[in-house]
């Protein structure tokens, strides 16, 4: 028993949060009867300081900084023996795990957990917006359903999952046997369903949970009842997850290369994943930043955002919108880059303009830092600001027409295979451009002043969030499926999935236009009179629309457990993750392979990628240089025209 | 599939010599000339930088666009500058003390590791208390106007960092007593070093920012 309890594990986690509490309980108690403050335990105090402990406390109990510790106090290091590879049972999943595989199944499970619960709350906040007038939840509720939807959904949902899903496949793409800094990926994926959890338990809250919108505007965060902290506190875990992650990437890319792997032979997913990188490392601490200052602002009195004793209101989302501007390329870039693997594979043909491809990657990472004040047109910042602001803000649409151009030549004259995958990035496409065309109007000013807080920003949001990233999400988890389960899911439900999500995601937020620009204003529960019609047929849709998500969990969950085994390379891709068996071996590779040539010579004669320097030791179906040769082979006889 | 991984890891024995351990993954390709160790902290410190970048957006804010925007000396509040001149002096002498202790590693002087680690620890302990004494004796609070509250916030900010660069350092002095690190392997004290050097430069920064400009 002494031993479970000094273990790392869950049992220890829990006695670590219940310290951390106690031990805010004490600090509390110190500093406020050194102040002579009354009262001595100020039950806000010590739940602030609470949100911070007790997930430390949490995370040390696990043992994610066991390994630290032991440094720190100089002892001689535990080498890694690599024992904690792998998962063999569900209980694996719920300990620190150092293997980049089982912490990508990690990320992406709790992902998509949020992304239901998510999910769930836009449903009731449809459920209530069905008729005018009041139905099932009053305005302040409703306020938080907004919120907590939104941070869930970006926070939680959409940049974590496609961390997971280049936690999976990243390092194999590369030839790498594991992420460079494990323990550190071990870290990251623990601290985001504490963030997650922290944002839910804000419901629990005395006022009720955070509902000054993802956003979170000072004063209303400054002056909002306490259910404010958790996102405040939340979006600080979330935050240094995601930092490290990209910390992790970069590392990863730049040193662990397999041989011959140079820059502009890496597959784009890959690019994609530099670039998020990039932008995560330079921007998140901006937020973190920024919820600091509300959290000193409420909690202490600081005065950063109190324009009477000469703070700056604006200042707030200036800070903010610098990190969350380039926070919508990092919840798009790396779609992108699972688009380009699926679009090149699927339609059997080199991706059209390779290094345009990556460098128009580059190019949004820089332009995405000069455009943040176009959030702000109504905001009553300095004039000046707009024009330049409205102009960065055409310019980026540029790099991103490159990519949308390229992979319209990248099917020009292909061999579709229309399956699940090739469906979300070919739904992906075609939405996305929708989403970036409401977005270059948006840029235009007299459209933003006329629309700004209406409808038509939810239509805009939801057409690059839901058409754009989360398609990609959909291909992404559809196309690498096989490969991380070992199972083929099941391709007729995918497909209804796919037309049952197109067809009521575009009956859902295209009205959503209409009233926009009619002006219906969005964040507000009730509504007049006039826009009943338009609602009513809104929400029925978006419940369809969340039917579709869940044929798709069935799909998943049924596939998982039984679906029929899946060989290594069912999409013949020549990229390095499919040449190992399905899914790979614990380490990998057995041995590294040697990249010899692009990663998309799909229908070129004779391209190989990579091949296995050990050919001559019997390896498990496809795993060698012939795996990846039959792959090309069969692509370019269909390629023929 | 774990049998066929197994026994193509024990084939492999037979003629690859990096692979002792057949039970450990294969080893990674280097692909680049930075250790992974150097190159993990010089992107933590570009976060770092942005962080420092967050706060001093604050503080242009504050001090010129602001309504009714100022800066000390305003009601009678004064920022000791010579003092925290004089803490400068004594967080720079400390870079060049833990520059000795990183050389003498390098040089297998391990006299001078462990007096140079011992002297920026010290060096660095310094610093902090002459910061807290400062905070007690400067007459405002951050509560009372912004000007006060983005100077905590700034000096707070590299306080907390100089808080963590003295926990590496210890660490590494402890290391170092304890007979760790050898003239082929010191990233124990290169990466400590390269965070300390960071947070010095950063004071440079915001004592100009705050007290002189």
């Amino acid at each position: 028993m002494v031993a479970r309890l000094r273990g790392p594990g869950m049992i220890r986690a829990a006695l670590g949060t219940a310290l951390g509490i106690a031990v805010s309980y004490v600090i509390i108690f110190i500093m406020r009867s050194w102040y002579d403050l009354d009262p001595v335990l100020d039950g806000f105090a010590v739940l602030e300081l609470s949100l911070f402990l007790a997930p430390i406390g949490f995370l040390i109990g696990l043992g994610a900084f066991d390994y630290w510790f032991h440094y720190m106090s100089g002892r001689p290091t535990r080498p890694e023996d690599h024992s904690g590879h792998g998962a063999k049972t569900w209980r694996d999943y719920f300990r620190v795990n150092t293997d980049h595989k089982v912490i990508g199944i990690q990320y992406v499970v709790t992902s998509f957990f949020f992304f239901f619960v998510g999910g769930l709350f836009a449903m009731l906040m449809r459920a209530e917006l069905a008729q005018p007038g009041r139905q099932f939840v009053d305005p302040n509720t409703f306020n938080g359903l907004f919120s907590v939807h939104a941070s869930l959904l970006i926070f939680l949902f959409i940049i974590p999952v496609f961390a997971g899903l280049a936690n999976y496949v990243l390092p194999l793409m590369i030839g790498a046997p594991d992420m460079i800094f494990p323990r550190l990926n071990a870290l990251s994926f623990w601290m985001l369903p504490l963030a997650g959890i922290m944002m839910l338990m804000s419901f629990a809250a005395p006022g009720g949970s955070f509902a000054s919108g993802w956003t979170a505007y000072a004063p209303l965060s400054v002056t909002a009842p306490e259910g404010q902290v958790f996102f405040t506190i939340g979006v600080q875990f979330a935050g240094a997850s995601s930092i490290a992650t990209a910390l992790n990437f970069l590392a990863t890319i730049i040193t662990m290369r397999a041989p011959g792997m140079s820059f502009f032979r890496m597959p784009l997913l890959v690019w994609a994943n530099f670039s998020t990188s990039l932008l995560v490392v330079i921007a998140t601490p901006f937020i973190a930043v920024s919820q600091f200052m509300v959290l000193f602002d409420r909690s202490l009195g600081f005065n950063f955002f109190d324009p009477v004793d000469g703070g700056d209101v604006l200042m707030y989302q200036h800070i903010f919108w610098f990190y969350s501007h380039p926070a919508v390329y990092i919840m798009m870039l790396p779609g992108f880059g699972i688009i380009s693997e699926i679009i090149a594979v699927k339609s059997r043909k080199p991706i059209f303009g390779y290094r345009m491809m990556a460098f128009s990657l580059l190019a949004i990472v820089v332009l995405g830092f000069t455009v943040w004040a176009h959030h702000m047109f109504v905001s009553g910042m300095q004039d000046w600001i707009r024009v330049p602001m409205m102009i960065t803000t055409a310019i980026i649409a540029v790099p991103t027409g490159i990519k949308i151009f390229s992979w319209l030549a990248t099917l020009w004259r292909g061999v579709l295979h229309l399956d699940t995958p090739m469906l979300f990035a070919l739904g992906f496409l075609s939405m996305f451009t929708l989403g970036g065309i409401s977005g270059v109007m948006l840029a235009i000013i007299p459209v933003t002043i006329h629309v700004s807080d209406t409808y038509f920003i939810v239509a805009h949001i939801h057409y690059v969030l839901f058409g754009g990233s989360l398609l990609t999400i959909f291909a992404g988890v559809y196309y690498w499926f096989p490969k991380m389960t070992g199972r083929m899911y099941d391709e007729r439900l995918g497909k209804l999935h796919f037309w049952t999500t197109f067809i009521f995601f575009n009956a859902t937020f295209a009205p959503m236009h209409i009233i926009g620009v009619q002006g219906m204003p969005r964040r507000v529960a009730d509504y007049a009179e006039e826009w009943a019609g338009w609602n009513l047929a809104i929400s029925i849709m978006s419940f369809f629309l969340g039917v579709s998500a869940l044929i798709f969990a069935y799909n998943m969950i049924a596939s998982w457990r039984g679906g029929p085994r899946a060989e290594s390379n069912p999409w013949r891709a020549l990229t390095i993750e499919w040449q190992v068996s399905s899914p790979p071996p614990i380490f990998n590779f057995d041995s590294l392979p040697t990249v010899v040539g692009g990663p998309y010579e799909y229908g070129v004669p004779g391209a190989v990628h990579a091949v296995f320097k050990d050919a001559e030791v019997p390896q498990p179906a496809g795993a060698t240089a012939s795996g990846a040769g039959r792959g090309h082979g069969s692509g370019s006889a269909e390629d023929k025209e | 599939m774990e049998a066929g991984s197994i026994s193509a890891g024990i084939a492999l024995d037979h003629h690859d010599d990096h692979h002792d351990d057949h039970h450990g993954p294969p080893m990674a390709n280097r692909s680049s000339r930075v250790s992974h160790e150097i190159l993990g902290m010089l992107l933590f410190i570009i976060s770092e930088i942005m962080v420092f970048g967050a706060f001093f957006t604050a503080y242009f804010f504050i001090r010129l666009v602001a309504e009714g925007h100022r800066w000390f000396p305003f009601e009678g509040f004064e920022l000791p500058v010579a003092i925290a001149g004089m803490n400068t002096a004594i967080l720079l002498s400390s870079s060049l003390t833990m520059h000795w202790a990183q050389t003498s590693i390098k040089n297998g002087n391990r006299f001078g590791l462990k007096a140079g680690m011992l002297l920026t620890s010290l060096l660095g302990l310094t610093f902090l208390f002459i910061q807290i004494n400062e905070y007690v004796h400067i007459g405002f609070s951050p509560q009372d106007h912004a000007q006060g509250t983005i100077f905590y916030g700034l000096t707070g900010l590299h306080g907390a960092h100089v808080f963590v660069g003295l926990t590496l350092l210890v660490m590494v002095t402890v290391r170092a007593f304890r007979g760790h690190f050898t003239p082929e392997h010191h990233h124990g004290v290169e990466v400590p070093g390269i965070y300390w050097h960071f947070v010095d430069v950063m004071w440079i920064v915001v004592y100009t920012a705050i007290y002189i400009v």
